[in-house]
């Protein structure tokens, strides 16, 4: 992180603004970079729902395996949903971490889907005050292809919502 | 959790295949026939008057039980619920077989041939029932999205591809499977150890952890996201890893299905050229099957040589698990699982090709065909062999061939042309070979290669249930192939990225090149 992303990071702003707000949160650097965002606007009493989205691609990671046995084929899903629960598990341990840090309230939502589309529904079923995300990676670091921030999103959002910079924002091309 | 659905869908697939069966029977459809014929006969006429009559009744039957039935957990209700989701995908091999590929040809016909390559587009292309197959279920499962009901079924296609391979056993001659299997060792064991030790050479100059090395060599050598659904436990791959390879495997072999047969044509490559570069160059052994039907999509030898690399690169596949989980296991030390060599070797063998060879053992009895015959199916220009007189060439026919046999450049088959022409019957089992692969080469007129068509079945007899194995061998692969096309998702294919994206590219390539160049120089058209 550059001295100047750094600085933007860790600037002070008014806590107390929102009392309920919507994490949406995966475990990447942009991610986190919205968790800590999201814990420094809440309201000292007030709650976060982190919301984790297994990506619906998930359910066709055995593509067109069709040489495998079942047994084989079942230690592979097993194996994968195990290190995908492992991953949220972790997810969820650094957020509940820091809201508690905090003394904030914080809850934690795991649902399978199209990640704009599982948000969606969250917010259409909860009185949020702000939904909170990271902005999409920059060009040139990798990682899963499955964006929430889609422009239908930003059409159909009724609840305001705060796009965390990545904190290599405008360091890489 | 009770898995049949009351819907309705069933039935109407049900109905509608009636529908089809007996516009056929009365003649309704016939202008439909005709157009879609362009001027020749209808050549599934036999299919549609029986298939969907069959068909349409069961499911049909089927579809109002689940319709209107009680339906209570179990078995019986876990079993029934894939019918739905196998008779959809039935359902729409039948209309891409016969009304919607026929329809691409009939446009492709009109449009006229594609430069100077003396092919129209759905030939060079390889716009037949099997790629429209795939592309229809490619289609349904990211456009529409895989109906609740039918999502248990779509997973009978691997049923039907390896009853599809089981079934193949039975149409090899030992010579056939000793000179294939043989061939097939020394391919798949140079190209998918090489490029399994490639990609584990590249990954280490790199700096990819073992466990991305490890998942993506088995994937990118030996056979494509089987390989990675096996390896991936065993070398611990983080999901994201098992994203990237899966992506990037399903990325390059939905392209190589496509491109395959388009550069086989290109090549006037013979059957056995195509199914074993086919069968050492594509990565995803779903692929290979589908490649081998888009070129020859109305025979079936192509798929036979195909598949015996399949099932020699998935024998491979237990060793290749085994010499990752050591290799991973010396990488990793301590972190990583100790590998239980037993269990390893049973759980990743491959059941289906103990099937594979008892059909292949049954069929030496001569349960299938009289045991003097060649596998079923024999080599005979003489009375005595079942050659009827009235098949020999007629004088305007052998004017025919000799007025375009300046066409043929290929030494081999020029001179296999002239006996034919000299005697008007195929002279030997070589001599039909050479024919069957200058009708592939589609180098003589339309007219020309009908002749020759028919000199190759006046001498090639092949006994009744032989027949009928190879007609079913054809429809549980296109069925299979249609069914895997529904598991190939966009989502996906678009995790194809990182490391994994550059290094596959890079040995796929190679891989596909090295093993053309190789075919081309050192495989005989025939085995």
């Amino acid at each position: 992180m550059t001295a100047e992303a750094h600085r933007k990071a860790t600037r002070p702003v008014q806590p107390g603004m929102f009392q309920y707000i919507l994490l949406a949160s995966h475990g990447t650097e942009g991610a986190i970079s919205a968790e800590n965002m999201a814990l420094r606007i809440c309201s000292p009493a007030g709650r976060i729902d982190h919301l984790v989205v297994v990506p619906e691609f998930w359910r066709n990671m055995t593509g067109d395996d069709w040489l495998n046995n079942g047994a084989t084929r079942d230690r592979f899903r097993d194996y994968l949903d195990d290190a995908l629960r492992q991953d949220i598990d972790q997810q969820r341990q650094r957020v509940s971490q820091k809201a508690f840090d905090r003394g904030l309230t914080c809850q934690h939502i795991v649902l399978l889907g199209e990640p704009e589309e599982a948000l969606l529904r969250q917010t259409r079923t909860h009185a949020y005050d702000l939904v909170v995300m990271g902005s999409p990676r920059p060009g040139g670091k990798s990682g899963l292809r499955s964006t929430m921030l889609t422009k239908k999103l930003t059409h159909v959002l009724e609840t305001a919502l705060l796009i965390v910079p990545h904190p290599e924002q405008g360091t890489l091309k | 959790m009770v898995y049949t659905q009351n819907n309705p869908a069933l039935f109407i697939i049900g109905l509608s295949m009636l529908a089809i069966g007996y516009g056929a029977d009365t003649g309704l459809i016939n202008p439909v026939l005709e157009h879609l014929a362009s001027g020749k006969s209808y050549k599934y006429r036999d299919e549609l008057t029986t298939l969907p009559l069959y068909f349409g009744l069961f499911a049909a039957v089927t579809g109002l039980w689940h319709w209107l039935g009680k339906h209570r957990e179990g078995h019986l209700d876990y079993y029934s619920s894939t019918i739905a989701g196998g008779m959809l995908i039935l359902f729409i091999t039948m209309l891409v077989r016969w009304f919607i590929a026929p329809e691409i040809e009939v446009i492709s016909i009109g449009l006229g041939e594609v430069g100077n390559t003396g092919k129209y587009a759905h030939d060079l292309f390889g716009l037949n029932y099997v790629v429209l197959g795939i592309v229809a279920g490619l289609l349904i499962v990211n456009v529409f999205r895989i109906p609740s009901w039918a999502e248990n079924g779509v997973r009978l296609s691997r049923l039907g591809l390896k009853t599809g391979v089981i079934l193949l056993g039975a149409l090899y001659s030992a010579a056939e499977l000793r000179n294939l299997g043989g061939l097939s060792i020394l391919m798949i064991g140079f190209f998918v150890l090489g490029s399994v030790g490639i990609v584990l050479w590249i990954g280490s100059r790199r700096h990819i952890s073992n466990s991305m090395g490890g998942v993506l060599s088995a994937g990118m050598g030996v056979c494509g996201v089987s390989a990675t659904v096996a390896v991936a436990p065993v070398v611990q791959a983080k999901p994201v890893e098992i994203a990237y390879t899966i992506g990037t495997i399903l990325l390059w072999g939905v392209g190589c299905m496509f491109l395959f047969p388009i550069v086989g044509h290109l090549l006037d490559m013979s059957y056995v050229q195509f199914g074993a570069w086919a069968g050492t160059g594509i990565l995803n052994s779903a692929q290979v099957a589908g490649a081998a039907l888009a070129f020859q999509p109305d025979g079936i030898e192509t798929l036979m040589v195909a598949e015996i690399f399949n099932i020699t690169r998935v024998l491979i596949l237990p060793v290749v698990v085994l010499w990752l989980a050591v290799w991973y296991v010396r990488k990793e030390g301590a972190n990583a699982a100790q590998v239980d060599v037993g269990r390893v070797v049973i759980t990743k063998f491959p059941v289906f090709v103990i099937g594979f060879i008892l059909m292949f053992a049954l069929s030496t009895t001569g349960i299938f065909a009289p045991a003097n015959h060649y596998q079923g199916k024999y080599f005979g220009n003489t009375a005595d062999l079942g050659f009827k007189e009235e098949n020999l060439l007629n004088a305007g026919q052998i004017q025919l061939l000799r007025s375009e046999l300046h066409n043929i450049e290929h030494t081999g088959h020029s001179a296999a042309l002239k006996r034919l022409i000299k005697h008007g019957k195929i002279m030997s089992v070589d001599d039909d070979n050479a024919i069957r692969s200058i009708v592939s080469g589609e180098s003589l007129s339309d007219n020309a290669n009908a002749i020759l068509n028919a000199a190759h079945k006046a001498v090639h007899h092949t006994a009744k249930k032989i027949e009928a194995f190879r007609e079913w061998i054809t429809w549980l692969f296109a069925f299979g192939l249609v069914g895997l096309g529904m598991q190939i998702t966009v989502g996906a294919m678009k995790q194809a990225g990182g490391e994994p994206a550059i290094i596959g590219g890079i040995v796929g390539f190679i891989k596909a090149a090295l093993s053309l160049v190789v075919v081309i120089l050192f495989i005989s058209e025939t085995v």
